[in-house]
C-alpha cells in the first residue's frame, strides 16, 4: 500500500513538474522579430496549408471566425498570436 | 426726413413681431425633421441590439463524404485463386456525414461535438469542452481524439485526405479523458506538445486491443503524448513524436498488468514551388504488448505470439495551384505507398503493401471531386495450427470515384 502510494506520490510529482516546466517555458519563450513581423495573411497563408486548403475569408461571418479560430487553433495548436493575427485577416 | 425714420420705426417694429414667429416656424421644422431622424435611430438601434453578438455563439460545420468504389480481389491459396468483384454506389466503407457543432462561451470555452453517421451506423467521432487557460494552454476533457501521430486528429477527415481511402493500420485513438496542448514560439521555431490522460485499452482474448469506453477495466490510465516541432520560420515542414501507454489487462486477472506500449512518427512538409505545391505526409508507429497467454479457437488450447504490429505510409501530392490557368490551379495528383504487418502467428496476422494513386479536382478550398485507385497486396501469416491458411495472398483492387465537402 505504502508503494502504491508512494508511486502516486512520484508520478503525481513527476506531473506537477512537467506541467509546471510547460507554464515557466511556454511564458519565458520569445518569438524572433522576423515572426512578430508576420501579417495576419501571411500567417494564415503559411499555417492553414500544412493540413488543407487555405480558406476563403467570404466562408463565415467575423462571429463565426472567432470560434472557427478557437477550433483551429486547438487542432493545429497555433500559438495565441497566431490565431489572433489570423482570424483579425480573416474577419476583414 | 421725420416721416422716413417713422416709416423704419414701424418696420423694425413690425419685424421685432415677425421674427421671432419666423424662428418658432423654423424650429418647429427642425424639431419635425430631428424627430423622424430619432425614430429612425431608435428603430436601427433596436435592430442592432437584435443582431448583436453575444457571449456565446453556436454554429454547425461538418463533412460529407460519397462516392462509387468498384473492387476486385483475388486470393491465392495452393496454387488455386478465387475472384470476387463488387461494386457499390454510395462507396458504403467511406461513405460519412458528419455535422460538427462548435459552441462558444466567450473567449475561452469551446464546446465541440462532431456526431457522424456511417455505413456502421451512428457513432460519435467527439464530444468535449476545452477550455482556453491562458497563451499556449489549452485543457480539454470528454471524448478525445487522442494525440497519437499526427493523422487522425489533423488529416483522416474525407476533405483533406488526398486519398479516397484511409492508410491501413493507424490505430483508432478516440477515448474518454483529460488533455492538455499548446503550441509556442521559440525564436523562429515552434513548438508544440499535446498530453492526454484517458480510461484506456482493454486486451481482447485474440490479443487486439480496443478502448474500453466509459467503464474502464482496470485503475490504471492510458497516457498518450505527442511532440511535435516545427523547425522552419515559415512552419512548412512539422516533425511529430507520439507515445502511448497504458495497462490494458482486466483487473484481477493474470494478465492484469500487461502492458501496451505504442510509438509513433509523423512527418509533414508542405513547400510552394511556384506554380506548384507540393506536399509529402507520413507516419510510422509500431504497437508493442507484453507477452500473454491466447486462447486457440481450433482446440481451446493455450497459445502465445509476440503481439508487436507495425505500420506506416507516405505520400506525396503535386498541385500546380499557382498557375494562371483557372482550370489546371485546381488539378492535383497524389501518391501514397503504405505497409502495415500484424503479428505473425496471432489470428489477425497479416503482411500488407498498398499503393494509391489519386487525381483529384478542387471545385472550391473546400469541395473536391476525386479518382483513386489502390491496390493492397496482403500475405496470411496466421499460423496453421491456429486454423490459418499461412501464405495465402489476397490481391485487392480498387477503383473510386468520390466527392467530398466541408459544411
Amino acid at each position: 500500500m505504502k508503494i502504491i502510494n508512494n508511486k502516486k506520490f512520484t508520478v503525481l510529482s513527476l506531473l506537477i513538474l512537467v506541467i509546471g516546466s510547460m507554464i515557466v517555458l511556454l511564458n519565458s519563450c520569445t518569438a524572433s522579430q522576423k515572426i512578430t513581423m508576420k501579417s495576419g495573411a501571411q500567417l494564415w497563408g503559411e499555417n492553414c496549408q500544412r493540413c488543407h486548403n487555405t480558406p476563403s475569408p467570404s466562408t463565415f461571418s467575423p462571429e463565426q471566425w472567432e470560434t472557427v479560430g478557437m477550433h483551429m487553433q486547438s487542432r493545429a495548436l497555433l500559438t495565441d498570436t497566431e490565431r489572433d493575427k489570423i482570424v483579425a485577416f480573416l474577419k476583414q | 426726413m421725420n416721416i422716413l425714420t417713422k416709416q423704419i420705426q414701424r418696420l423694425s417694429v413690425v419685424c421685432l413681431f415677425l421674427l421671432p414667429s419666423t424662428i418658432t416656424s423654423a424650429q418647429n421644422q427642425t424639431t419635425v425633421v430631428d424627430s423622424a431622424l430619432l425614430d429612425r435611430v431608435n428603430s436601427l438601434e433596436q435592430q442592432a441590439n437584435y443582431i448583436k453578438p453575444g457571449d456565446s455563439h453556436l454554429m454547425i460545420v461538418g463533412l460529407l463524404t460519397v462516392g462509387y468504389v468498384s473492387n476486385k480481389t483475388t486470393v491465392t491459396y495452393n496454387g488455386s485463386s478465387e475472384v470476387s468483384k463488387t461494386n457499390s454506389v454510395g462507396d458504403a466503407d467511406h461513405f460519412e456525414f458528419s455535422p460538427m457543432f462548435l459552441w462558444r462561451h466567450g473567449k475561452r470555452f469551446l464546446l465541440e461535438f462532431e456526431p457522424s453517421f456511417t455505413a456502421g451506423g451512428l457513432s460519435v467521432n467527439w464530444a468535449t469542452v476545452s477550455y482556453f487557460a491562458t497563451p499556449g494552454v489549452i485543457l480539454r476533457g470528454g471524448y478525445l481524439v487522442l494525440p497519437f501521430g499526427a493523422y487522425n486528429k489533423r488529416l483522416a477527415a474525407g476533405w483533406i485526405n488526398k486519398f479516397a481511402s484511409d492508410p491501413e493500420g493507424i490505430p483508432e485513438s478516440s477515448d474518454f479523458g483529460v488533455e492538455a496542448e499548446g503550441g509556442l514560439q521559440a525564436g523562429t521555431m515552434k513548438w508544440s506538445y499535446d498530453f492526454a490522460i484517458s480510461n484506456g485499452m482493454q486486451l481482447k482474448p485474440d490479443g487486439t486491443t480496443e478502448f474500453v469506453g466509459l467503464t474502464d477495466n482496470n485503475r490504471n490510465k492510458l497516457f498518450t503524448g505527442r511532440i511535435g516541432w516545427l523547425p522552419l520560420s515559415n512552419s512548412s515542414l512539422e516533425l511529430g513524436a507520439s507515445i502511448m501507454t497504458g495497462k490494458v489487462g482486466d483487473v484481477g486477472t493474470k494478465f492484469q498488468n500487461a502492458n501496451a506500449n505504442l510509438f509513433a512518427l509523423d512527418l509533414n512538409l508542405v513547400e510552394n514551388f511556384s506554380p506548384f505545391q507540393v506536399n509529402i505526409k507520413g507516419q510510422y508507429s509500431e504497437a508493442k504488448l507484453d507477452h500473454a497467454a491466447y486462447m486457440n479457437p481450433v482446440d481451446s488450447s493455450s497459445y502465445t505470439f509476440n503481439n508487436h504490429t507495425k505500420t506506416g505510409y507516405i505520400m506525396a501530392a503535386v498541385r500546380p495551384m499557382f498557375s494562371k490557368n483557372n482550370i489546371v490551379k485546381n488539378f492535383e495528383l497524389a501518391a501514397r505507398y503504405g505497409n502495415y504487418t500484424t503479428p505473425s502467428n496471432s489470428l489477425w496476422g497479416t503482411k500488407d503493401n498498398s499503393l494509391a494513386v489519386s487525381l483529384n479536382y478542387w471545385i472550391n478550398w473546400r469541395t473536391v471531386v476525386r479518382c483513386s485507385y489502390e491496390a493492397i497486396k496482403g500475405t496470411n501469416t496466421v499460423s496453421s495450427k491456429l486454423g490459418g491458411n499461412t501464405g495465402e495472398v489476397t490481391k485487392s483492387n480498387s477503383t473510386y470515384i468520390q466527392f467530398c465537402i466541408e459544411l
